[in-house]
């Protein structure tokens, strides 16, 4: 039987006071939006009869984004305009919906499929120097991989493929941090975990960070060294 | 003193990245009211984590009365978790409301809900927090005034030193009445105890400065409250209660929480009060009379609630739901409603016949997860005493009536150190789990591929005030243990797991339970000690309960295992929920003997006392007789 269900995407922005939420936290507060939206959602057939809804990759605690995305199954087609209307407007401001269109139904999972993102990170210091932290970046990046604690659970994720590029600039608060990093089924590389070990190397030795803020700008899917929106009309996915 | 109204959430933010779950501290939920011009400006308080307070109904409904009433804005607070107050302490930034982040101590009117005892230690915290005086008797002119309710305000002795007032029954009108109380006194330019002696006319409001507590040879050591000499006080406050549930908001539940919290769901109260008569049982003393929401403002009420919240599972709570007239057609009517929607409705207590079954299986659909019931006692002589009108035939019938019906997994809830308790009534705890694990193996076969097994909760009895075992002294502690291990020396099968309640918790519960207004010394002395949170098993510190009970002289495991004569004038006969102390004394007699009673809203007028003291009648939609 055909599945005569569609697939709508949403960007939304993750700010304010509400970028301290979790990632479960996020989806919880998402689905109740869409449930308060009124939109004709699909509901998945399992023993527990949940939503039919897929997010890209989890944001840290703490971090801001300006770019996240959900994938939502409806049961029928609703003109999208109409639809992020009514999303935003069952939506708390600081996690609001700004761009929705319909995607192919068929096609791999949100989460694995936006693979690169780009990240603006301000860390606050008086006395710290832009070169010092790329150059300690640099010193991560060689070391090949980051052994950290997760909680209470020991970590580690290999920083020669997920760690792309960066780049450091001087500002009389501090350092803004450019970062862009790749994800892949091995884990992805959050900036709070690569600047944790950075200021553990010889090039940070005595560097103190006030406080930084952690902003995600934009997501990606990587295929052939090219990069590709999440709306991108003109891409074709691989259904194999 | 009072601190000035400014939002400080630019102090807070910093301590955000260092705490553990920082969406407690938050605010802007969906449907919290973020408009809070006031001009008067009161802050609800739940002395515990934000997760465990936000689902209170409670507060909610008072909450939505507050901020509906001209001219006052109300905002909430929950405790901080330890890692928070502790930075909060460092950095200087004192308690702060959610909705504005203001600093609690700048609020006029202040309100904790006394949710149970074990809630005690947390209110010093808060209020050391905040930076207002602990003692009431310490506070400045200009200080909030301290308002405290809720369903453990029956003995709020205790703790009554913290507070200006009790707000005692239901909060709908009389939290309103309350405020307006002490903002027109505030106005009128009254001084603290006007404001106070305002407050004490205000129906159901008592307020403790305006007693004293006299101990002689008709009291216990802990004495009995008096009115002051020329206080114009009534010698008995008297609870405020609703004669018709259908009067209040159906779905006070309007904000809709970041985190995962406690019960996650959406709450529609069904009914209020209970007439069961279970004699142990404090709320269905307390929260008589019954009075149920009508079928259709019910199913109204949880399809607008979703609507509006977004939440996928609707519980229809009460003290017994499926005792409700019309239970069975709103459960039909919701499931008409909601099919289709990925929405669960859920009964939190089910009654032990093959109703409860039906309905829990009407709720269900095709899952089928672990079924609940409390028996409360394993012999039928003991039930007879604590008034649990089941019989074992009915939790036999139960059960295989549910295996039959696909249930798997079987919850039973018993209670230790009941009066009267015996050995054997011990064992036939064991016992009971044995038969009904015996019945799944009939219906649904042997083996370890049945899935069949039964899980045995057992708590520590607490003789509880307005209960007709007020009188009775707690289990020894030790006795308490030698019980446990007997009940779990007793069962030999693996497919029956027992886990029982930590008696130490339930001691100082008991302790809290029967002392009058001097035990706030050792409230405090526990606080000062580091005691916080003591409703949490990992925060819990005995010891230093124990010690703080010392520090006074007294040793609380002796004190939770006192009895009371049953002349005694009691620590907190001056507040009355309406049940009269004769209908007590003659359940407690009846107990004695072994005599069940009926409940009225099935069968005809027991004579508790609760309608003529209060003016109400119980208020039953359809027709409960015969059930």
């Amino acid at each position: 039987m055909a599945d005569e269900t569609f697939r709508l995407r949403v960007a939304y922005r993750k700010d304010g006071r509400l970028a301290y939420l979790g990632h479960l936290e996020v989806i919880n507060t998402v689905e109740r939006s869409i449930r308060r939206s009124g939109l004709p959602f699909s509901v998945g057939n399992g023993f527990a009869r949940r939503m039919r809804v897929q997010f890209s990759q989890a944001l840290p605690v703490g971090a801001f984004s300006e770019g996240e995305y959900y994938d939502l199954v409806l049961e029928e087609e609703v003109d999208t305009h109409e639809a992020l209307e009514l999303l935003k407007a069952a939506s708390p401001s600081a996690l609001g919906p700004y761009r929705a269109a319909y995607v192919p139904r068929r096609g791999p999972a949100l989460e694995a499929w936006l693979n690169r993102s780009l990240w603006q990170v301000e860390i606050h210091g008086e006395e710290l120097s832009a070169d010092a932290v790329s150059e300690g970046i640099a010193a991560v990046k060689e070391a090949g991989k980051i052994d950290f604690m997760r909680g209470d659970k020991p970590r580690t994720i290999e920083t020669v493929t997920t760690l792309v590029s960066w780049e450091a600039t001087q500002e009389a608060w501090g350092v803004a941090l450019a970062l862009e990093t790749r994800s892949s089924n091995l884990g992805a590389l959050r900036p709070a975990v690569l600047l944790d070990a950075a200021f553990g190397t010889e090039a940070l030795a005595g560097a103190v960070r006030s406080s930084q803020r952690v902003c995600r700008s934009g997501q990606w899917h990587e295929e052939n060294g090219r990069l590709v929106e999440p709306f991108d009309a003109n891409f074709t996915w691989s259904l194999t | 003193m009072r601190l000035p109204r400014q939002d400080r959430y630019a102090e807070l933010e910093p301590l955000l990245a260092k705490v553990e779950h920082p969406a407690r501290y938050l605010d802007h939920e969906w449907g919290a009211v973020e408009q809070q011009d006031g001009p008067f400006h009161v802050c609800m308080i739940y002395a515990d984590a934000y997760e465990v307070g936000q689902p209170n109904l409670g507060i909610a409904i008072l909450y939505n009365e507050l901020n509906a009433a001209e001219g006052i804005s109300c905002e909430r607070c929950y405790l901080p978790w330890v890692d928070m107050s502790a930075l909060m302490r460092e950095a200087g930034v004192p308690l702060l409301s959610l909705e504005t982040s203001s600093p609690v101590a700048s609020f006029d009117v202040v309100g904790f809900t006394l949710a149970h005892e074990m809630i005690a230690t947390n209110i010093v915290e808060t209020l050391d927090l905040a930076g207002i005086p602990i003692r009431a008797e310490d506070r400045d002119e200009d200080d909030a005034i301290i308002f405290a309710g809720g369903p453990s305000a029956w003995n709020c002795e205790p703790l009554c030193a913290m507070f200006d007032a009790v707000l005692l029954g239901d909060g709908e009108g009389e939290i309103v009445e309350a405020a307006q109380a002490v903002r027109d006194a505030r106005a009128a330019g009254a001084t603290r105890a006007e404001v106070l002696k305002a407050l004490s006319k205000v129906r159901g409001v008592y307020v403790p400065s305006l007693y004293d507590v006299v101990v002689d040879e008709t009291s216990t050591r802990w004495g009995y409250a008096v009115p002051k000499p020329g206080a114009d006080v009534p010698e008995v406050v008297y609870k405020r209660c609703i004669p018709d549930l259908s009067v209040t908001d159906p779905v006070p539940q309007k904000m809709v929480p970041y985190m995962g919290i406690v019960q996650d769901r959406l709450a529609i109260e069904v009914l209020r009060g209970c007439a069961r008569g279970c004699r142990f049982c404090q709320a269905g003393m307390t929260y008589r009379p019954v009075r149920e929401r009508p079928l259709e403002q019910v199913v109204d009420a949880a399809e607008q609630g979703l609507r509006t919240t977004g939440y996928d599972e609707v519980s229809l709570s009460s003290l017994s739901t499926t005792d409700h007239s019309q239970c069975e057609q709103i459960l039909l009517r919701l499931d008409e409603r909601l099919r289709g929607k990925g929405v669960r409705v859920s009964i939190p207590s089910q009654r032990l016949d093959s109703f409860g079954v039906d309905m829990a299986a009407a709720v269900s659909g095709s899952r089928r997860g672990g079924l609940t019931f409390a028996p409360e006692a394993g012999t039928q002589r003991l039930r007879d005493v604590i008034n649990k009108n089941v019989t074992e035939d009915d939790l036999e019938r139960a059960a295989r009536n549910a295996f039959e019906l696909g249930w798997r997994r079987m919850k039973l809830y018993f209670m230790m150190g009941l009066p009267t308790e015996t050995d054997d009534d011990v064992l036939a705890i064991t016992a009971a789990a044995r038969r009904v694990l015996e019945i799944g193996r009939e219906v649904v076969g042997r083996g370890y591929k049945s899935g069949v097994s039964v899980s045995v909760s057992v708590s520590v009895f607490v003789p509880k005030c307005f209960t007709p075992f007020q009188w009775c002294g707690q289990l020894p502690i030790d006795e308490v243990r030698r019980r446990q291990d007997l009940m779990i020396r007793a069962n030999r099968d693996r497919d029956i797991h027992i886990s029982y309640h930590d008696a130490q918790v339930s001691v100082v519960e008991a302790a809290l339970s029967k002392m009058g207004r001097a035990g706030f010394e050792l409230v405090y002395g526990a606080w000062q000690r580091g005691c916080r949170f003591d409703a949490w098993t990992d925060q819990f510190k005995y010891e230093q309960w124990l010690e703080a009970g010392r520090a006074m002289g007294i040793d609380l495991e002796e004190l939770a295992a006192e009895p009371y004569d049953l002349e005694a004038r009691l620590p907190w006969e001056h507040t009355s929920p309406g049940v009269s102390k004769g209908f007590l004394k003659r359940e407690w007699r009846r107990a004695a003997e072994g005599v069940t009673t009926s409940d009225c809203t099935m069968t005809s007028c027991v004579g508790c006392g609760v309608c003529p003291a209060l003016g109400v009648d119980n208020h039953i939609e359809g027709d409960r007789h015969g059930r």
